[in-house]
């Protein structure tokens, strides 16, 4: 009787799963990319018919390298991945209008140049810009590459169906007429001065080209098999291998409007360790190693003369803030408030003063960046007039002493902060990444002898970050400091300055981590966006980096350099702080 | 039997329901992957709404754990939150070098096991039993890392530098269909997952074999007149194996899971770097997947471990 029971217990069981498995079947995204049909081309007016309609293969004897990254893309469109190493890939298979050169100026890829006031690209009024294609484009399948592919992905961009992960600029454009098929005029609703951002390709742009041809009449594209894996190139190369968690490999389009580059092929290996990669470096089983830590300058030297390093400076420099937050339910408040001194800008200075970021970079950054005055470090926007505050801890512990912060008999100082005594002791918040917590330390130790207790947190980044509805601390601002890295991307981004980002349980959606809300940096920061022209933006830029320092508000900590190393064989041509190492793929060579 | 193995598939079903809640609640509270957009500077509240909507994170908890699990019953374990990939998919693609690594190791662990552990425990405080004894300790207290590095560094790096014949460091384009080139890109990460086992597997045998040598069964055997050959082969081994047959086959489900240190150092494509790395970025469809894969192992290979007992020891009655 018990087995009979257990035997029919298990068969409604078993039943009852396949049934399940039976049924309606959820709907799934396709599995992998699949090779597009190659469809009969037409030559564009007036041109001669494309080159060819798939990638050049290997050549026998032809010149290759292979490039390590500690992680693999996810996918490969800079339209739906917010990574990095998508990014990189995605600047050498579908470019855009621009790009910046080396020397971070701002150049024409498939375009025939960049609008300018004077060139009639850009309306007086700067709500209307015209970009002129190159003539004669073609993808790498032979389709040609008109305004009209430009049209399409402004709406790709718009379209509520593709889960994009930014239309910030594109929400701001009207309508895109197409006149002819190398002209595309986009007109704004209202100034967008950082346009220069959008149709580009970059690391931090999200604007490459989509191919019409492919896509028109598809929805939800971020989980298309061309967004995963575009299968055609409007850039140097084409993906034509991937075997996932591995290797990619990159094969020269042979439609590209610059012609063949320089290599005949480019394999992307997935090498997630880094002493791995040095080691495979040594040994020649990579050419190239793109993205190493600052903290891998300790030992990347000592390769020389086979091995060679370049530290390149980047967009980006870490910054400790301080939560500057006011409780409340109104604009600009937050839901805790900030650290009763850091409200007090002699001790915000008092802090500052008492960091030596000078023996942060020499120690454990090996003297290889700098410590910058202020915010956007390597780029236009930086206020050069700005010099790094300096480090006085004699100063520093003046600066308390007369705002009354006395030492206490554990050496840490209390005083009195509106009303209530307050021991200058705060929590620091940031991720887990080694280097964060070395400088940590460091700070620690420093600020000590001031008779500052700096307790550090370290967060997994994947918590750090977290957004309000996750409760991270810093979106919440349950923090009294925290620490972590920003950048110019490539326009230096000031809405996070102002009154109506600060995040809270009433704006969840908000950017201001620094929970500040300051009228006269509000007034600064919107003054940014109000004028197209370059010099004005700069001028108002520069006004909100001297308000920030001479009010002390945020502590930026060293300038981010991009570490690179690679075998002697391989020519690594200069990079653009904004394109990025992977930017100049076509030039890339070797001996 | 077939009561035994019903009753414990009925069981095995809500163990697996009870892993799968447990593993949910644990990766949303691990990461969250809206955390991937926090610093891209331009980014809306609107955008940011609309990613979360798509990826089903503005639905309440429970919810998103039963669409999971309903499509997880339909075969179906969802689509990776940034690849956008069917998990299912992510899976197969790694799944089959991972076996290739893990199976290969495994191989070698019980083998070697076996024979240190034995002539470790019939040799017992001989020279021989020393140096075995000696090199398990070393084996068991070194980090996998340091041994996966020193391999590389000497067998791939400082043996190329020699102009001898080296071993791939595994961060070179390479064809796994190939069967020489996979077995030399093999060698390294097989024998630190080995070194590292076998030290812990062949103690625990030799204790185990010395504990069944001292039975009376074992004295009655040798009184028989059987040879020691005889008597340690097919009446000590078979009995002392049993406990290391519980090992291996709780061992045999993690071979799913791939070796996370292993296969980072030497970049190799398998299930531990899959989990590792989608992890890291709050990816929970695919580390509940890879969770329900390894679980669902778990628990069924405990299952036919149980099975196997009956037929390795007489004693034992499912019943």
């Amino acid at each position: 009787m018990k087995r009979s029971m257990y035997l029919l217990v298990s068969m409604i069981v078993l039943a009852s799963m396949l049934l399940a498995g039976c049924g309606p079947a959820a709907t799934v995204a396709p599995a992998t990319a699949v090779p597009p049909v190659v469809v009969p081309t037409q030559p564009v007016a007036g041109c001669a018919a494309a080159t060819g309609t798939a990638a050049i293969p290997f050549p026998s004897g032809g010149k290759t390298v292979t490039v390590a990254f500690s992680q693999e893309p996810d996918l490969l469109s800079g339209l739906f991945s917010s990574m990095s190493f998508a990014q990189w890939i995605t600047q050498g298979i579908l470019v855009g209008l621009g790009t910046w050169d080396a020397n971070n100026n701002f150049i024409p890829e498939l375009a025939v140049e960049v609008p300018s006031a004077a060139n009639g690209g850009v309306s007086a009024d700067g709500l209307t810009i015209t970009w002129h294609l190159k003539p004669c484009l073609y993808w790498s399948d032979g389709e040609p590459l008109t305004s009209a592919d430009v049209k399409f992905t402004w709406q790709v961009e718009v379209d509520p169906g593709n889960a994009v992960y930014t239309r910030a600029g594109y929400d701001q454009i009207s309508s895109i007429d197409t006149p002819d098929d190398t002209t595309a005029v986009l007109h704004f609703s209202k100034l967008y001065p950082g346009w220069q951002t959008l149709f580009t390709s970059g690391p931090n742009n999200q604007g490459s080209i989509q191919p019409m041809h492919l896509l028109q009449g598809k929805t939800a594209l971020e989980s298309d098999p061309f967004t995963h894996w575009p299968t055609i190139s409007s850039g140097p190369f084409v993906i034509t291998d991937w075997v996932a968690g591995d290797h990619l490999t990159m094969l020269p389009n042979p439609n590209y409007w610059k012609g063949h580059p320089k290599l005949d092929q480019i394999q992307i290996k997935f090498v997630p360790d880094p002493e791995t990669a040095k080691a495979a470096l040594k040994t020649g089983d990579v050419d190239f190693v793109p993205d190493f830590a600052e903290s891998d300058l300790a030992d990347l030297p000592a390769l020389e003369p086979a091995i060679h390093t370049r530290v390149d400076a980047g967009p980006e420099f870490e910054h400790y803030l301080f939560n500057l937050g006011i409780k409340g339910t109104g604009v600009g408040q937050s839901d805790y408030a900030g650290f009763c001194p850091f409200h007090k800008k002699d001790e915000r200075n008092a802090i500052i003063l008492g960091i030596d970021r000078q023996t942060i970079v020499d120690t454990l950054l090996f003297g290889k960046t700098t410590v910058p005055a202020s915010l956007w470090p390597n780029s236009y926007w930086y206020n050069t007039s700005l010099t790094p505050y300096p480090f006085d801890p004699t100063q520093a512990a003046a600066l308390l002493e007369s705002a009354g912060y006395t030492a206490g008999a554990d050496g840490i100082r209390h005083g009195m902060c509106n009303g209530v005594d307050t021991k200058l002791s705060f929590n620091f918040e940031t991720t887990t990444k080694q280097l964060r917590i070395d400088m940590a330390t460091a700070v620690q130790g420093m600020l000590a002898n001031i008779g500052v207790e700096f307790k550090p947190v370290f967060t997994p980044s994947g918590t750090f970050f977290g957004n309000y509805a996750s409760g991270a601390d810093m979106a919440t601002g349950k923090f009294d400091m925290a620490g972590y890295t920003t950048g110019f991307y490539p326009d230096p981004y000031t809405d996070g300055f102002l009154c109506s980002t600060v995040i809270s349980n009433q704006n969840q959606g908000g950017d201001n981590n620094y929970h500040i809300c300051d009228p006269a940096l509000d007034t600064m920061s919107q003054a940014v966006n109000a004028s197209a022209d370059p010099a004005v933006r700069k001028a108002a830029i520069d006004q909100i980096q001297q308000y920030m320092y001479d009010n002390a508000l945020v502590i930026p900590i060293y300038a981010r350099a991009n570490v690179m190393a690679y075998t002697d064989r391989f020519i690594l041509p200069p990079t653009s702080v904004i394109s990025g190492m992977m930017g100049d793929m076509f030039d890339w060579d070797v001996k | 039997m077939w009561t035994y193995i019903s009753r414990r598939l009925i069981q095995a079903l809500f163990i697996l329901l009870i892993i799968t809640g447990v593993c949910f609640l644990l990766t949303h509270y691990s990461a969250d992957p809206m955390s991937q957009y926090a610093n891209k500077q331009g980014m809306t509240a609107a955008d940011r709404a609309a990613i979360a909507h798509s990826l089903g994170l503005d639905q309440p908890l429970p919810v998103q754990y039963v669409k999971w699990l309903w499509l997880a019953l339909h075969g179906n374990l969802g689509n990776s939150f940034f690849s956008r990939q069917p998990v299912l998919t992510l899976i197969k693609e790694r799944l089959p070098l991972t076996l290739i690594l893990m199976v290969t190791a495994e191989i070698f662990i019980i083998i070697i096991s076996l024979i240190l552990g034995t002539v470790s425990a019939v040799k017992q405080y001989s020279a021989i039993d020393n140096i075995i004894t000696s090199f398990s300790f070393i084996g068991y207290s070194m980090p996998i890392f340091f041994i996966a590095f020193a391999g590389i560094q000497i067998f791939a790096v400082q043996f190329k530098a020699w102009g001898l014949p080296y071993l791939p460091t595994g961060a070179d384009i390479w064809n796994p269909k190939n069967l020489g080139v996979l077995i030399r890109h093999l060698v390294l990460p097989v024998s630190c997952l080995v070194i590292i086992q076998v030290a812990g597997y062949s103690r625990f045998l030799r204790s185990s074999i010395l504990e069944v040598l001292g039975l009376d069964y074992v004295r009655t055997a040798r009184a028989k007149g059987l040879s020691e050959r005889t008597m340690l082969l097919k009446h000590a081994l078979r009995n002392a194996a049993l406990p290391f047959i519980t090992i291996i086959g709780l061992d045999i489900p993690f071979l799913l899971g791939g070796a996370l240190v292993t296969e980072s150092v030497f970049a190799w494509p398998g299930m531990g770097r899959l989990f590792w790395e989608y992890a890291q970025r709050g990816d929970f469809p695919v580390v509940n997947g890879v969770l329900l894969l390894t679980g669902s192992a778990v628990v069924f290979f405990t299952i036919i471990v149980d099975v196997l007992y009956t037929f390795v020891d007489p004693r034992i009655r499912l019943s």
